[in-house]
């Protein structure tokens, strides 16, 4: 079961809108929660983690799977 | 006066040079920009007027620097700069200007309207003021550039899944795509992700091409926020790269706000002659179909296709005649949007404006004419050689029913070289064209 307060699907998002909805979602979720997401484009891999060390948000896991998705956590830290 | 404002007219003054000066103080409120604006086209109201908007800077201006308005600011108009008038500079700089410089190349004065928007968002970035999602993208792009070591590998492992692909598409076990390949002719400079990659690809491999990926993308949203600072040390990671890689020419993806800055900022932003040159991948592809070096061919591509010229690329890139030139020996039946060129209209999805969703809405409804000069066409595939207009027609497409394919330059080429494979998300199309071509030999 996910600790995840919100479910996210990026899949056919390009980047940067991956990045551009995470960071509208990150707003919905409360300091210490985390959120996942899924996405399709190999673009995440890079920026998401870009994005986290620039915002000071935690990356918990950036994973690709047997589907070829990409799958992340991101902790909001403030 | 508060801390912000007292940024705000500082970052203002400091932007204050000639061209500037010239555009604030010399319009001659005629009005002739209306027409020009995709805002004021799609709703003709006086607040869409390029010069109505511009107004909100000069009425700032004049209070600082003209001692009557300063004394009697309701008899000229001037305006002390305050907390909800930046606001409303904010909002009209980020979400009712795309900087497509459409009512400047249409003013008879050459007034620079965009440039003032540009001030403004350089005045709203530096004092905090400016849209958030902007400055996060530019900033997660610096942050690359600062410590590449933590997304390297796995972009390393991306390439070499993409080049397992590219070798099925180009039916060559040898195709490559290098990294960081020292002395290659070309540095390609792609965007993030596969879409921008792939196609060129497998192009540089059939045209047997000496080039190399960096690990960095050609994006630079500092650009966006006219922010001097940021868009230099964004763009700095390509532009050591290439030193370093000692390539003769960066080739930027089909992109056009990295192409604009690359080709006309940088050069200035550094103040040096470069060792290389710059060229948009544009520009090769329609070099290698006049060279021999890819075969194209000419009727691959039945659908009617209309192309959409990007404001960066057309009327601020000078890159004009080579779209055209390369589309016309890929397609069969191409057909242009009125007007175009130099006077196209903006598909309402530039300056930035398709990453802030606050402003969505105000986006997709100034795309109207753009959507209608479309459907005029009667196309069915619109090529746009810029993410940002391709994600607009997108969501253009969506709220106007264009029924439309929206698709890159590079990817109509490859389609047209006839490759063994299509690219991942063509097999559809190639399923399609197959059927076409059948009525055609009836």
């Amino acid at each position: 079961m996910s600790d995840a307060k919100l479910s996210l699907d990026f899949k056919g998002l390009l980047c940067p809108m991956p990045v551009v909805k995470l960071a509208q979602a990150i707003k919905q979720i409360q300091v210490g929660e985390i959120l996942e997401a899924i996405a399709t484009d190999p673009g995440v891999m890079a920026d998401i983690p870009a994005w986290t060390r620039s915002t000071g948000h935690e990356l918990v896991s950036l994973d690709k799977r047997e589907d070829k998705t990409f799958k992340f956590v991101v902790k909001r830290l403030k | 006066m508060t801390e912000t404002i007292e940024l705000a007219l500082k970052t203002l003054e400091a932007q204050l040079n000639q061209p500037l000066e010239t555009a604030l103080e010399a319009c001659a409120r005629c009005g002739l920009c209306a027409e020009s604006c995709h805002y004021y086209r799609a709703e003709p109201k006086v607040k869409h007027i390029p010069a109505f908007r511009a107004e909100r800077l000069r009425s700032v201006y004049r209070y600082e620097h003209d001692f009557l308005s300063r004394l009697f600011p309701v008899w000229t108009g001037a305006k002390k700069l305050d907390e909800p008038t930046l606001a409303s500079l904010t909002e009209i700089a980020f979400s009712q200007c795309t900087l497509c410089r459409r009512c400047t190349v249409n003013c008879p004065l050459g007034v620079d309207t965009p440039l003032m928007m540009r001030a403004i968002r350089a005045v709203t970035t530096a004092s905090g003021t400016a849209p958030e999602i902007l400055v996060m993208l530019a900033d997660a792009a610096i942050e690359k550039g600062k410590d590449p070591s933590f997304f390297k590998d796995m972009f390393l492992e991306q390439i070499a899944e993409m080049e397992e692909q590219l070798r099925d598409i180009t039916g060559d076990p040898t195709a490559t795509i290098p990294v960081e390949k020292q002395g290659a002719k070309i540095l390609y400079v792609p965007l993030a992700g596969a879409h921008t990659i792939l196609p060129p690809a497998a192009v540089f491999n059939v045209a047997k091409e000496d080039w190399t990926l960096s690990i960095f993308e050609a994006a630079n949203y500092g650009v966006f926020l006219a922010d001097v600072n940021r868009a230099k040390q964004v763009a700095k990671r390509i532009v050591d790269e290439a030193n370093r890689l000692g390539v003769k020419e960066i080739v930027i993806a089909e992109c056009g706000h990295a192409y604009a800055s690359y080709r006309w900022d940088v050069p200035n932003w550094f103040a040096g002659q470069f060792d290389f040159k710059v060229r948009s991948l544009i520009e090769v592809l329609a070099d290698y179909i006049r060279d021999g070096k890819i075969k194209v061919d000419p009727t691959a591509i039945p659908e009617g296709v209309t192309y959409h010229d990007s404001c960066n690329l057309a009327r601020n890139g000078g890159l004009i005649e080579e779209p055209r030139y390369v589309l016309k020996n890929v397609v069969r039946d191409f057909r242009e949007m009125t007007p175009n060129r130099d006077q196209a209209i903006c598909c309402g999805g530039g300056g930035g404006l398709v990453a802030l969703a606050e402003y969505a809405e105000r986006r997709i409804a100034a795309g109207k004419p753009k959507a209608e000069q479309i459907k005029q066409t009667g196309a069915r595939i619109v090529v746009a050689a810029c993410e940002n207009c391709r994600l607009q027609i997108g969501d253009l497409n969506e709220r106007y029913k264009l029924n439309v394919q929206i698709t890159a330059i590079t990817d109509l080429v490859v389609r047209a070289m006839r490759l063994p494979k299509p690219l991942p998300g063509h097999e559809a199309e190639r399923l399609f064209e197959g059927e076409e071509a059948a009525v055609v030999r009836e």
